[in-house]
């Protein structure tokens, strides 16, 4: 048994006020309800990166939430899901996962295809410190919309690889759900953050990561995405649309190392086969 | 002495000077601050020569947590086997202070049963007596991956400055099994596969018919996963089998039945494995995962939201790649 994770409600509650007197905040946190979470010099840097002059001023959460665990139970693999409601699925034009306290903040950049119905995301990512985890989506015509939530983990960067052996480096196993809108994308990969040590030889291990993922249907893209080490060892991707998934669906991984590897769903629902169908690996570089 | 003020001091009033002198002596002896620092701290003998402290179920933030899990001793005619070592300095030294009213023989041997913060952060508190330190032959890799975690979360727990030093590693390890003397009296040391961790080991005293399970067995604690959920059903079956008077758990009361006293534990891991295959089988996120997966344990088990989250997420996480 490990603790995992102390209250430092204080300064956060000091920080936020900081936040709402300094930045001019105060009414986006009490419009959104979601507001309570920090800023922090990553998310100014990255906001200026990313967002200059954008007014990042929200709807509600019907339509768009971002679900993370306030305490974490793996800080190595935090679940993060993010929902649009029905006036933003087919809407949403791109979207930012950023932790602002890791030491690479921009977890994932997801372009949605135009057409493509993504009601929902699912990933898990590293956290390495107490921090807010943002989600921004770029709407089709041009609004901004953000959600945060503030989670409490530490090490998730530094926490040493599994030992886990089943699978193969870049083995994709596909699991949908039983009505077809879902489906669960398990990437065999370690993921490296390049801030991790073996602990057997107590050497650092080289960064070794997803850079790349696209999940496409008979050729035409759905929803690709940027990654980086931010993501969890064997990294996974949950999507989920408001109609059935298209079949078959493929999913391209490129690496760090400029590995690639694909893998493919045929169309076959969970309940047939024994939970997935696998798919294998493609060559490598 | 204004300080003073701050506490009733009516009863102390007649002798000032002899309380100054008692705790003066009290503070230039480490070994009698643990005990000072600890007054609760209750020994049982569960049979001629073997002694438990129960530690209290509470959560590992919690004030208190460093004296959680069940440590002892074991007594033979020559010298003392001491069965983990607390979750602190200062409660080793409150074990040490209590072995020493009981026996002046040396503690030939300090055993751990595994790696956890609770059962080993006392180890320092032995070093002067100079026993040898034994564990699971996958508990010295097991120690160094976490003393680093150990520093950052428990400095508290350790003498100041916290050191790695003081997070003490086997000298004597065990493959598969192990019998230590201990002059009239044998114990048989069993190293486990994966099962709460990578390093679980069991200590039978044979005389008395006693079984140290450390962590392998949860008594209305819930169960904590480091390893993996089935190996750890597996050596539930083994355990099973065993005949053995009584069981000294990781954590929680005392068991005479051994075999029965696995069955909550046994249901509730058998519960994890196949909920989380159930939401893999279906697609479902770990979020899901968390919040449907043995739900009805709940109402059976203390601490459970500290524990159950992590337990299904590592379950997750290795069933998604079998």
């Amino acid at each position: 048994m490990h603790a995992q994770s102390m209250s430092h409600a204080v300064p956060q509650a000091r920080a936020a006020v900081l936040a709402c007197l300094l930045l001019g905040l105060c009414g986006v946190a009490s419009a959104t309800g979601d507001g309570q979470t920090p800023s922090s010099g990553a998310w100014e840097y990255l906001q200026r990166e990313f967002y200059p002059d954008r007014n990042l001023g929200l709807l509600d959460e019907h339509f768009m939430s971002l679900e993370a665990p306030a305490n974490t139970p793996d800080p190595a693999a935090t679940p993060l899901t993010l929902r649009f409601g029905d006036a933003a699925v087919g809407h949403i034009r791109q979207i930012r996962v950023i932790i602002d306290n890791n030491p690479s903040p921009v977890a994932a950049t997801f372009d949605v295809a135009s057409g493509a119905r993504v009601a929902e995301i699912g990933l898990r990512v590293r956290i390495d410190r107490f921090t807010s985890v943002r989600a921004i989506a770029e709407t089709t015509d041009g609004r901004f919309e953000m959600r945060s939530a503030w989670v409490n983990a530490s090490g998730g960067c530094s926490a040493p690889p599994s030992t886990l052996t089943a699978g193969s480096l870049g083995e994709i196993r596909f699991r949908p759900s039983p009505d077809g809108r879902s489906m669960l994308i398990s990437i065999r990969h370690p993921n490296n953050s390049g801030f991790q040590i073996d602990p057997r030889s107590g050497e650092p291990i080289a960064a070794h990561y997803v850079s790349h993922l696209r999940f496409s249907s008979d050729g035409r893209t759905l929803l690709q995405a940027d990654t980086g080490i931010s993501l969890s060892e064997n990294p996974s991707l949950r999507i989920a649309s408001d109609q059935p998934l298209p079949a078959p669906i493929a999913v391209d991984v490129i690496d760090s190392a400029d590995a690639h590897f694909t893998g493919r769903w045929g169309g076959a629902l969970a309940g047939n086969a024994a939970g997935s169908a696998a798919a294998g690996a493609g060559g490598t570089r | 002495m204004q300080h003073r003020a701050i506490r009733p001091a009516a009863r102390c009033a007649p002798f000032p000077h002899a309380l100054s002198w008692a705790l003066i002596a009290l503070l230039l002896q480490p070994g009698a601050i643990a005990t000072a620092g600890a007054p609760d701290f209750q020994l049982q003998q569960l049979a001629p020569g073997v002694f438990v402290h129960i530690g209290q179920q509470l959560a590992l933030d919690a004030p208190g947590h460093d004296d959680i899990a069940n440590i002892g001793f074991i007594v033979g005619t020559r010298c003392v086997a001491v069965i983990d070592t607390g979750g602190s300095v200062r409660i080793g030294r409150a074990l040490l202070a209590a072995i020493r009213q009981r026996t002046r023989l040396p503690i030939c041997y300090v055993i751990n049963t595994h790696v956890h913060v609770d059962h080993v952060l006392g180890n320092a508190a032995f070093a002067p007596e100079r026993p040898k330190f034994v564990g699971h032959a996958a508990l010295t890799a097991a120690l160094a991956r976490s003393r680093d975690f150990f520093l950052q979360q428990y400095p508290e727990d350790l003498d100041q400055p916290p050191s790695a030093a003081q997070i003490i590693g086997p000298d004597i390890t065990v493959d598969q099994t192990l019998e230590l003397e201990l002059g009239g009296r044998r114990l048989s040391l069993r190293a486990w596969p994966l099962a709460h961790t990578d390093c679980d080991l069991t200590v039978l005293d044979n005389g008395s018919g006693t079984l140290w399970t450390g962590d392998l067995l949860f008594r209305d604690r819930l169960p904590a996963v480091d390893g993996s959920a089935s190996g750890w059903l597996r050596v539930l079956d083994e355990l099973a089998r065993l005949r053995v008077t009584r069981a000294v758990p990781g954590h929680g009361p005392i068991a005479s039945d051994l075999s029965m006293a696995l069955q909550p534990e046994r249901r509730y891991l058998r519960a994890l494995i196949d909920g989380v295959r159930d939401q893999l089988a279906r697609g479902g996120s770990m979020q899901q995962a968390i919040a449907q997966v043995a739900a009805a344990e709940q109402p059976q088990w203390l601490l459970w939201d500290s524990t159950h989250a992590r337990n299904v997420a590592h379950v997750y996480e290795q069933m998604e790649w079998q």
